[in-house]
């Protein structure tokens, strides 16, 4: 569970070894969208259970019963839960009001970039690459490498909106070279960007709403734009957080009210690991076996690290065995995992 | 913060006001103690975690004003004349006062306090002494109160007894007898020719006797250390940076639900003794410093 190797194609793996264990004169056949729904489940319970280890191990180590170098558990667990980690700007949906991102699980960091450098309309879009006919970037000598770019159209207009990039350097007047391509690569134009320092960044604490009140009058503790708050709200039926899936997303309101600057809020985040989907063809008509095909434009492999196979394999036996109505194989899941757990402590 | 260069510190990096760097190595700001504390003090496997940022903030401003009431003694100054109205309005970022000069003809001559006089409320009344209500059934004020006029010492001021005396005018310098058997009663606490003055604290202003009116008057008080609001201004000497660290350490184990007592006990004694460490240090006292007030010792008194 603890080391963080990816293999490629260990969706197949995992769908191979659960068949083996639940086929018994094809009577345990598990169709591939019953596999693909028991599968996101299985990804779902062992990402949560991350989240539970590292607290566990934290109160460990506390107690002095954790080592380091190998033995240190909580790294790795920090590490694969890392993995998970994303950078976005914060869509604005009117003056201090910021929409979240819809496929977040955690909020770990919202940051706020204080000065704005330039702003203006991207005129093309190629990879790496910033593109704006209208301004002078040699001229002005404001944008320099290390600089925070965001793509501050709105998500709901643009699958780019709020991905973000660093300056690596000004190569005319009218071009920068990107560390990413938040515009896309695509010759899409009229997406609107922002260039901010990246120096004097500060974070946005989150406080709790029946806190915030007492926060605003505190004169000592009071919102600046050196120290700011942010409270979480619920999801709107007019925060659209993807627009894709119409998933709703969550807003925060961020304090003083003075931050009102599209794209100087940003944050770090710990999204839900993508659905994983085991794509195939058919082989031989309709009537044919389903054959792995990875080359499908919606594949998606398990996204948790290689040494979680067993962990996935049991709790996907756990499913299965219901399904199928045979105890055995739900014992069998049940005994592995825990197992795994007495291990693990 | 990041070191200086010596152009950005002698120069400002060409940026205005120029002397702003000057004397900043002194200090470390708010910003890097609130930083610091985040970072060394809080954590997983600290004794202080799942603290929010806004209580170090609050504690972290606390401990500096703490330290500005009586140990670091930053002394501000601030020169006002006064007009016939005879109050000097407190500075917004006032706290409490450390002496009152007046300065005049080149010389600061430092002011008495009158303690005897006090400022009173008062309340209008009609011919028979009887309190005037408003429509809603409160009390009417007047603006001022005539305890505020004259309150000069007794035994100098003009109403006195003594006010008068007989004396000889020797170039320009007038001399008195002794009036022997006639001053044992003199109150030396307010012995004084200059102006005095009593600070009005609800009002917010001092109050001077009359012959102070016109006068160039100079403050000298202390502030919180919080510069009127603003975070980036604050910054505390770096003598007392361990000090800052170990009372918002204490401040918060203090107030935090199941805290073993010997654990807060360890830190208050750590804030306790780093605070007579820093004043010790603070006072700077070394011998280049002793020598020249130790010379005094074999100056004759005649």
């Amino acid at each position: 569970m603890f080391i963080f190797v990816k293999r490629t194609l260990m969706i197949n793996s995992v769908r191979n070894t659960v068949q083996a264990i639940a086929n018994k004169n094809n009577y345990g056949y598990i169709s591939p969208q019953d596999f693909n729904l028991y599968a996101q489940q299985a990804q779902m319970d062992l990402f949560e259970d991350y989240f539970y280890q590292y607290n566990s191990w934290i109160n460990k180590q506390n107690q002095r019963v954790s080592g380091t170098g190998y033995a240190d558990i909580v790294k790795s667990l920090i590490e694969v839960i890392d993995s998970f980690s994303v950078t976005q700007s914060l869509n604005q949906q009117g003056n201090n009001f910021y929409n979240l991102p819809s496929d977040y699980y955690y909020i770990n960091k919202v940051n706020y970039y204080p000065t704005k450098i330039a702003s203006n309309v991207t005129s093309a879009a190629a990879s790496n690459t910033l593109t704006d006919n209208a301004a002078k970037f040699v001229t002005n000598g404001v944008v320099k490498a290390g600089q925070y770019v965001v793509n501050r159209t709105s998500s709901s207009t643009s699958s780019y909106g709020g991905v973000s990039a660093y300056v690596v350097s000004v190569d005319s007047e009218t071009q920068l070279t990107l560390t990413a391509s938040p515009f896309g690569v695509a010759a899409t134009v009229g997406n609107s960007y922002a260039i901010f320092s990246n120096t004097g960044i500060v974070e946005i604490e989150r406080v709790n709403q029946n806190k915030i009140f007492y926060l605003n009058n505190s004169p000592l503790t009071s919102p600046t734009t050196a120290y700011p708050a942010y409270v979480l709200g619920g999801a709107t039926s007019s925060v659209v957080g993807d627009s894709v899936t119409g998933i709703l997303g969550n807003t925060i309101t961020v304090y003083p009210t003075t931050i009102i600057e599209n794209g100087s809020v940003s944050s770090e985040y710990i999204r839900y690991p993508l659905a994983p989907k085991w794509t195939y063809q058919t082989v031989g008509g309709t009537s044919g076996s389903p054959e792995f095909d990875s080359g499908q434009a919606d594949y998606q492999d398990f996204e948790l690290p290689l040494s979680d196979e067993p962990g996935i394999i049991a709790k996907i036996c756990q499913y299965v065995g219901i399904e199928i109505r045979e105890a055995d194989v739900y014992r069998f899941g049940k005994q592995e995992i825990v197992e795994d757990n007495q291990i693990q402590v | 913060m990041a070191y200086l260069t010596d152009y950005q510190y002698y120069q400002n990096a060409g940026g205005t006001p120029k002397d702003k760097n000057w004397g900043s190595y002194q200090f470390v700001s708010l910003d890097d103690i609130v930083n610091n504390f985040m970072l060394m003090y809080q954590g997983n496997n600290e004794l202080i975690n799942n603290i929010t940022r806004y209580k170090v903030l609050f504690h972290a401003k606390r401990g500096i004003q703490e330290l500005n009431y009586d140990a670091m003694k930053e002394i501000k100054i601030l020169q006002l004349s006064l007009d016939d109205s005879l109050l000097f309005v407190l500075p917004s970022d006032y706290v409490n006062w450390v002496r009152v000069s007046m300065f005049q003809q080149g010389v600061l001559m430092p002011l008495t306090e009158n303690i005897q006089t006090q400022w009173a409320d008062t309340y209008l009344q009609d011919n028979d002494n009887n309190i005037i209500f408003d429509q809603n059934g409160n009390v009417l004020k007047p603006q001022d109160s005539p305890l505020d006029m004259s309150n000069r010492t007794i035994y100098l001021n003009s109403n006195s007894p003594y006010d008068g005396s007989e004396g000889c005018c020797v170039d320009g310098n007038w001399y008195f007898d002794f009036a022997i058997g006639a001053r044992f009663g003199l109150n030396t606490e307010t012995a004084n020719n200059n102006p005095t003055f009593s600070i009005d604290k609800q009002r917010g202003v001092i109050n001077f006797s009359s012959i102070a009116s016109g006068q160039s008057i100079v403050l000298e008080y202390v502030s919180d250390g919080m510069e009127k609001g603003t975070d980036g201004d604050i910054s505390v000497n770096k003598l007392f940076e361990e000090f800052i660290y170990a009372y918002i350490k204490y401040s918060i184990l203090n107030g935090k639900l199941g805290v073993q007592e010997y654990i807060v006990n360890r830190a208050r004694k750590d804030k306790s003794s780093l605070l007579r460490n820093a004043k010790i240090r603070l006072s700077n006292i070394h011998p280049g410093r002793l020598l020249m007030n130790l010379r005094g010792q074999a100056k004759w008194i005649k």
